[in-house]
């Protein structure tokens, strides 16, 4: 009803500092760093995010929010977690820069996370890095892997598709990672360097029209907000219910600062609030967003 | 020889008509309600809890982008978002009387009348340690600024004194030319204690795009980059007023709390460092009463306001 009443406290939260165990490239500008963090790792769900900075620095000052991409083992054990990062300003720029050993500071799970509710074909539309959260949630609808403590209901699919878009072959990242969990991978690109030549959303299109039964569907989608708001069009006009998982700028990501809002509908006089996305979401119904 | 100082230091520290077991508080707007950060901190042991500013009305706040990061430093203008007083008195109170930790509510009036009526309520509310004026906040337009102008807070200060029987915290803005004639005004009208500052005003721009970056064009500063102006503040007002002071402005390390209380300030408020470390004031309470054996002091109290200028020859 309010932002007051939010759905999704930092209830859970882990804070800790651990040197990088790698920090690779894995596509052009894209990093995939690898965080020992245990705890953190027993507990995260697909679609919530950690805050992520380097330690003690004064600059960049703030830490960043970036999805779950992947959990990782050692020696048998749930070690800590894998975050794929497109270098794009002062923090990422930075930590494109660090090697292994590399002392950070990470605190999460934060946020809601998808839906785990079971449907028939889990669709997945991603545009450039907001294709991070969707390897774990693939994973975890088609049975191969189990997240959360206590490990939450898993969501089952008897067909995960993932339509990704990128600008350029060489921004493709981890499609063999996808691949591997058995997600049917659709590519388009915006100069046709690989896959369908043009938008992500002529895939989307492509496929629910060859969907047998769209009530058995559900879309997951994370990218620019246009490509958002085309997807929650589309998905609106197919009759599909659709999740979006907001990339609101943070501060906090934990609640507190009231930097991350998103109009979100209510029913308050004008049909809106401000909510924040950090504890509200990042995950809304697309039909509660007002891109 | 000098008497042997105390195994634990003694953290206890009085504002006025004040108590509170510590020292270490958390600013307003930087800490939420409390809750959302139950699971990371352990409030309990606080020194204070000051949640998010509150207004008579609910306000929807700023358009985004409501911050912007800046060299070791945090512009924002979240614009006051809250939902009222109604809705903080009937979902954030009963949470927050429940906690150990003594309880600071923020309020900011659109006029004197508003901040008489918001303190009236809340000095009718059980379980509270006292009220926090916000006289400072730079992002509400269309309100009287109450802390850039001596005799208008005055005014605010002794009538909120006069019907609100909590004790009186009055929380200033640096963007004056003169802090310390609106910190003597807040004295004069019976302010329990005096928060120094809030943030300084000020600005970032896209230049490609020929923008300001903050969806209210201009924000307030806050963070490492303003230590050294709170720090002034807190130096220049110590010296001119007997009304003890509570220091805010890029706290982060043990180190910056010991300098505030040197300078002069009985207790401090982290503000901006609760973003970037979350757990950053159970570190602070940690290392608290290492500082103090160090300084030699055998409580925090003995500690404010030492520091030794040598007069210029
Ligand atoms: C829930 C969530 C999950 C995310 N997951 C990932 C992920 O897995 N991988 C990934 O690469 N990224 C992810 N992001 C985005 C990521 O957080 C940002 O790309 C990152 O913060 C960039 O930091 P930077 O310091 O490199 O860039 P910055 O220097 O902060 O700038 C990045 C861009 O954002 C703009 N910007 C800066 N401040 C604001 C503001 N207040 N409002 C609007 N725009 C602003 C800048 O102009 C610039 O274009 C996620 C974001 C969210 C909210
Ligand atoms: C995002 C943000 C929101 C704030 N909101 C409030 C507020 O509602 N009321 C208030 O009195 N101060 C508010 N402040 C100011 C802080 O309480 C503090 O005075 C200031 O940030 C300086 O301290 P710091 O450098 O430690 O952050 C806010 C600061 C920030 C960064
Ligand atoms: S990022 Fe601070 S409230 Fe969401």
């Amino acid at each position: 009803m309010n932002p007051l009443n939010a759905a999704c406290y930092a209830d859970r939260a882990i804070w800790c500092r651990a040197p990088v165990v790698e920090n690779l490239v894995i596509a052009e500008s894209t990093f995939r760093v690898r965080i020992p963090c245990p705890e953190l790792a027993r507990r995260i769900i697909p679609g919530q995010f950690v805050m992520l900075r380097l330690a003690e620095r004064s600059d960049p000052l703030l830490a960043r929010p970036f999805a779950l991409y992947d959990t990782y083992r050692d020696a048998g054990e749930l070690a800590g977690i894998d975050v794929v990062y497109l270098v794009k300003g002062r923090f990422t720029t930075a930590m494109s820069r660090c090697g292994a050993g590399t002392e950070v500071e990470i605190w999460g799970p934060l946020g809601n996370g998808f839906s785990s509710r079971p449907v028939e074909h889990l669709i997945m539309v991603a545009g450039g890095i907001g294709q991070t959260p969707f390897l774990a949630l693939g994973a975890e609808f088609l049975g191969r892997k189990r997240f959360g403590e206590p490990e939450r209901e898993r969501g089952t699919a008897r067909r995960v598709t993932f339509c990704y878009g990128a600008r350029r072959s060489s921004m493709l990242a981890g499609l063999d990672d996808f691949r591997n969990q058995g997600i049917d991978v659709r590519v388009a690109t915006d100069d046709g360097s690989a896959g369908h030549h043009g938008f992500v959303t002529d895939l989307l299109r492509q496929l629910l029209e060859g969907e047998v039964s769209l009530a058995q569907a559900r879309i997951a989608c994370c990218g620019p907000e246009p490509m958002m708001a085309a997807v929650a069009r589309i998905a609106k006009e197919a009759g599909v219910a659709c999740e979006l998982s907001l990339e609101t700028p943070m501060a906090c990501g934990i609640g507190v600062c009231f930097t991350c809002v998103a109009r979100i509908r209510t029913d308050h006089a004008e049909g809106w609030d401000y909510k924040r996305t950090c504890v509200e979401g990042p995950v809304f119904d697309a039909t509660q967003v007002l891109l | 020889m000098t008497d042997p100082i105390p195994l634990v230091p003694d953290l206890r520290i009085a504002l006025g008509r004040i108590q509170l077991p510590n020292p270490i508080l958390v600013a307003s707007g930087t800490f939420g309600y409390a809750r959302e950060m139950a699971r990371l901190v352990r409030l309990d042991r606080l020194g204070g809890i000051i949640p998010k500013t509150i207004t008579q009305q609910p306000r929807p706040g700023n358009r985004p982008w409501r911050t912007v990061e800046t060299a070791s430093g945090l512009l924002n203008s979240i614009g006051l978002d809250n939902d009222g007083i109604d809705a903080f008195i009937a979902h954030h109170l009963p949470y927050l009387v429940t906690l150990r930790a003594p309880i600071i509510v923020s309020i900011a009036g659109k006029s004197a009348d508003e901040f008489v009526g918001m303190a009236e309520r809340l000095g009718g509310c059980a379980g509270l340690t006292a009220l926090e004026l916000n006289v400072s906040c730079p992002n509400v337009s269309g309100g009287v600024d109450y802390g850039a102008d001596s005799r208008q807070c005055f005014d605010v200060v002794s009538r909120v004194r006069a019907r609100c029987g909590l004790p009186i915290i009055v929380k200033l803005t640096p963007n004056v030319t003169r802090i310390v004639d609106i910190a003597k005004s807040a004295s004069d009208a019976g302010a329990d204690a005096i928060s120094l500052i809030n943030t300084v005003l000020g600005m970032a721009i896209d230049w490609r795009h020929r923008r300001p970056l903050l969806g209210n064009v201009v924000g307030g500063l806050s963070g490492p980059a303003i230590k050294p102006i709170a720090l002034r503040c807190v130096y220049q007002v110590s010296r001119a007023v007997r009304t003890p002071l509570i220091g805010i402005g890029g706290i982060s390390t043990i180190d910056d709390v010991m300098e505030f209380l040197v300078a002069g300030a009985s207790a401090i408020q982290i503000g901006t460092a609760n973003y970037t470390d979350p757990t950053v004031s159970m570190r602070l309470l940690d290392q608290l009463p290492v500082a103090l054996t160090e300084a030699g002091v055998p409580s925090a109290a003995e500690l404010v306001g030492t520091l030794r200028v040598e007069s210029s020859p």
